[in-house]
């Protein structure tokens, strides 16, 4: 058996096998939001970002949306500093934003003052969140013990909205007449994050997660969540308590012994000695740094650790600071640049509408083939179904493999490829007529016609290939996925070129179908020896 | 043998460079008209680039236009752009940058109107500094992409033709953005995209013919022959191969400006077909007329060709031809006329 022939056969095999063991175990492609319907969000973090510091919100992120129960979310780094965040799913657009709305930044604030309290809010309960730090040297030192109270009020200040209550940063006025020590030099405008003021049930509370709502001082550079390498919830055998290991990378160690040393400046029990754990300006938690920290040192080395006290629920409250620690806030502050929700209606919309160009452009695409190159054509157009099956064989491998998902822009490359693969064809055809033109016979006219239009095709190629790549490398959105279909297209192209076309038009001028008659080879060139 | 017969066998000889003088003209006219056209007019940006919130939803209440505007008049939104998609079947509510809360009451309005659940709209919300940075990467892409293409048609062919292929892209780019200005269509993220794949496209054709000339150039005989003959010869061999290639690309990108406009109204692909098509459309032009005429004007200053062409004249001189025959002449060394000057017709079906 020739060997164009066993080629052929192993071609064939390959394209049509390889699609039949996809359909067979149902690794067609994954469609993109835009075809099965879904949220996709942009979030763009600011100019000059640091990529690990994006990638450790994509991190965060991740984390969140899982914990929110969506289902195979997709968040990926686009750009320089833009992260796309994909929904597939989910069109209850709200509760997937806030899901990962909440971008706000988690801060370690030193306290300037616990008189806030009153002479709003009357103590009504007292819960025994017994935070305190110590620091993790080596000398060990004794827990001391600092009780925060949980405020209510009875009555509410003049200017809070009974439904939605206020944050009070917002409002330098009030704030004044509750902090009369800061009240004259007007710096509380400027950044002071003093917390939120929130309906509960029964009453109005400070949003805080141990209720002190004492003012943080705001304007100095705080450490962030960003500087947290790790935190976690552990038991301790020694003392007998529920903690959180606060572990720091190196800028944070440095950040937090400054923090400690000017906040172990001041007596224990002050309000000054605390440290707020602050997230989106509401103090999450504000533990005092323990009465053993060195007031010239303050806890260095960028290990520390939270105790919970011995109260009931001091395991459940350890965990949960330690989420917040560790989840609480992104390192940086995004804008949404883009939200686009897609119905899952209009999604097959799409989807069908694609189709059935693609399918459409193809038919008239063979018609005009049969009809130009005759015998010819009818090798396109087989030619056509291999280059479709190796696609879908390509991006169906690549979606299990690498999580590629085909979107309408994906869609319209291939579309557009077609057309890119039609010419390779012309080219090659335009060929051995010209070849034939010259008096050639019509093996020689082929094989010789196919390695000049090879090399026209490679170079014709590379420019697409090229552009493709380039665009893949630095375009954001729904344009990388056509480059990346566009791509893989070409690429295809020149093996369907090479390993097909070739063989199978050689196969033709060797049989009946290379000179006689109007279906033939002959004939599609014009018909030159019959005439002559 | 008409000109039909002629095409399909790839024998016709159409002087193509000769008619630079009409070809500059008309390309020089467009390209003035739409750089004109682009600064007095500008570009109609989609709301990708300019930030906004655009909703298409399901309409089973059958609501007017009207009676949208109406509804989102009382939001002070009295001035949002309202389409009907689908003769009516879905509306299409596009208006400016809203905050998070308004872009919620506005959603609910056009639920509420139409009659359809929010969960079934469809929402496209972008703030106003996303199309700076797709611009921005569109801009940087074309740079590097226009080096790189630069780069590789001089190692591949040579750096003249380089010059030539870039003329032409930028000729097709400036006619394509000029044609969005005229008619008013929304240039969408779809669109740049549409543009970019007509670099590609401009250049593959401009690459076929230069493949061409420079085949010609190493194998036929050049002392005989001028460069802006052998050019003309060149684009007449692909000519066949050219229009087949845009009749091709052509046909699935109809297909999909059809079915994305008329028959099912979705809206990215009919915004990608239509630069495509003026994109395609101008970019066989331009490999036509002016990225050939380019390097044959130019490449006739070279010594040799400038050598060629003088001994050409004198001879042409002596022998009183007339402006038709240099191809006519041209065509006698090629092998394919041994058999016989002017081959007859093709007698179809005596073959067997």
């Amino acid at each position: 058996m020739p060997r164009r022939i066993i080629t052929l056969i192993i071609v064939a095999l390959l394209a049509y096998g390889g699609v039949a063991a996809i359909l067979a175990t149902h690794s067609t492609p994954e469609l993109g939001l835009d075809l099965k319907g879904g949220t996709s969000v942009i979030l763009r973090a600011p100019e000059g970002t640091d990529p690990d510091v994006l990638a450790k919100a994509v991190e965060i992120m991740r984390g969140r949306i899982e914990a929110f129960g969506v289902q195979e979310p997709e968040i990926s780094i686009t750009g320089s500093n833009g992260v796309l965040v994909q929904l597939p799913g989910v069109t209850d657009r709200e509760r997937a934003l806030e899901a990962i709305g909440q971008t706000g930044v988690l801060s370690f604030r030193p306290v300037l003052s616990s008189s806030f309290q009153s002479p709003i809010f009357d103590t009504t309960t007292t819960t025994s969140a017994t935070t305190t730090t110590t620091g993790d040297s080596t000398t060990t030192t004794g827990d001391t013990t600092s009780t925060t109270e949980a405020t209510t009020t009875t009555s509410l200040p003049a200017g809070v909205d009974p439904s939605t209550g206020f944050t009070i940063k917002d409002t330098p006025e009030l704030l004044a007449s509750w902090l009369p020590e800061y009240a004259d030099d007007g710096s509380l405008t400027a950044g002071y994050e003093v917390g939120t003021l929130c309906k509960t049930d029964s009453a109005y509370i400070t949003c805080v997660g141990d209720g002190s709502g004492n003012p943080v001082d705001g304007t100095v550079d705080p450490l962030t969540g960003g500087d947290i390498t790790s935190a976690l919830a552990t038991f301790s055998q020694t003392t007998g308590q529920w903690q959180v290991d606060l572990k720091l990378n190196d800028d944070g160690a440095r950040k937090f012994q400054d923090l400690t040393r000017n906040a172990a400046q001041f007596p224990v029990g002050t309000a000054q000695r605390q440290i707020a754990i602050v997230l989106d300006g509401k103090v999450i938690s504000a533990p005092q740094v323990s009465a053993n920290v060195d007031a010239n040192t303050g806890i260095a080395g960028g290990n520390a650790v939270i105790t919970m006290g011995t109260g009931t629920n001091q395991q459940q409250q350890a965990q949960d600071l330690s989420v917040v620690l560790r989840y609480g806030s992104l390192p940086v502050s995004f804008v949404q640049d883009q939200v686009q929700s897609v119905s899952a209606t209009l999604g097959s919309d799409s989807l069908r509408s694609g189709l059935i160009a693609g399918l459409a452009g193809l038919f008239l695409v063979a018609i005009y083939m049969m009809l130009y190159y005759r015998s010819l054509g009818a090798v396109t157009i087989v030619g056509l179904t291999i280059f479709g099956s190796l696609m879908l064989i390509v991006l169906g491998l690549l979606g299990k493999t690498a999580g590629l998902t085909l979107t309408l822009a994906g869609v319209t490359g291939i579309v557009v490829s077609v057309g890119i693969t039609a010419d390779s064809y012309i080219v090659f055809y335009e060929r051995i007529k010209e070849e034939l033109h010259r008096g050639r016979t019509m093996r020689a006219a082929v094989d010789e016609g196919f390695s000049r239009a090879f090399h026209t095709i490679l170079t014709a190629d590379t420019v697409s290939i090229l552009a493709a790549v380039l665009l893949w490398l630095l375009a954001v959105g729904p344009v990388k996925g056509f480059a990346l279909t566009l791509g893989i297209a070409t690429f295809l192209d020149i093996l369907v070129a090479y390993f097909f076309t070739r063989n199978a038009v050689s196969l033709i001028a060797h049989g009946n179908l290379g000179e006689g008659g109007r279906f033939s080879i002959r004939a599609a060139a014009g018909g030159v020896q019959e005439a002559s | 043998m008409n000109l039909i017969t002629r095409l399909y066998r790839g024998e016709t000889s159409f002087d193509f460079v000769g008619a630079k003088r009409t070809w500059l003209m008309i390309s020089l006219t467009l390209v003035i008209v739409s750089v004109l056209v682009i600064t007095i007019f500008g570009l109609n940006l989609s709301l990708d680039f300019k930030g906004g919130v655009a909703v298409e939803a399901p309409n089973p209440n059958n609501a007017s236009v009207a009676e949208m505007r109406s509804a989102l008049e009382k939001l002070g939104l009295g001035d949002a752009k309202i389409q009907e998609l689908a003769g009516g079947a879905d509306l299409r509510v596009q208006v400016g940058a809203l905050s998070s809360s308004e872009s919620e009451t506005f959603q609910q309005t056009v639920a509420d109107v139409t009659g359809s659940a929010v969960n079934e709209i469809s929402l496209n919300q972008v703030g106003p500094t996303f199309g700076a940075e797709i611009t921005k990467r569109a801009v940087t892409a074309l740079i590097v992409f226009l080096a790189a293409v630069v780069l590789f048609m001089w190692w591949r062919l040579e750096w003249k033709m380089a010059v030539a292929g870039i003329t032409a892209l930028f000729h097709d780019l400036i006619i394509t953005f000029g044609v969005y200005a005229i008619t008013r269509f929304e240039v969408t993220p779809a669109t740049v995209i549409g543009v970019l794949t007509i670099l590609g496209y401009s250049l593959y054709d401009t690459v076929v013919v230069f493949d061409k000339v420079k085949e010609n150039v190493e194998e036929l005989n050049t002392e005989r022959m001028t460069i802006t003959e052998l050019v003309n010869r060149s684009m007449n061999q692909v000519l066949m191969r050219s229009i087949n290639t845009s009749l091709t690309s052509l046909l699935p990108v109809g297909s999909l400006l059809f079915v994305g406009s008329f028959l099912l109204g979705a809206q990215t692909l009919r915004d990608f077909a239509l630069a495509l098509f003026v994109g395609i459309a101008a970019g066989t032009y331009s490999s036509i007329a002016v990225a050939s005429p380019i390097l044959a004007s130019w490449k006739e200053y070279e010594d040799e060709w400038a050598r060629v062409r003088r001994r050409r004249e004198r001879s042409r001189g002596d022998a009183k031809e007339t402006a038709e025959k240099p191809t006519a002449k041209v065509s006698r060394q090629s092998p394919s006329r041994k058999s016989g000057a002017t081959p007859r017709p093709p007698k179809k079906g005596r073959k067997r």
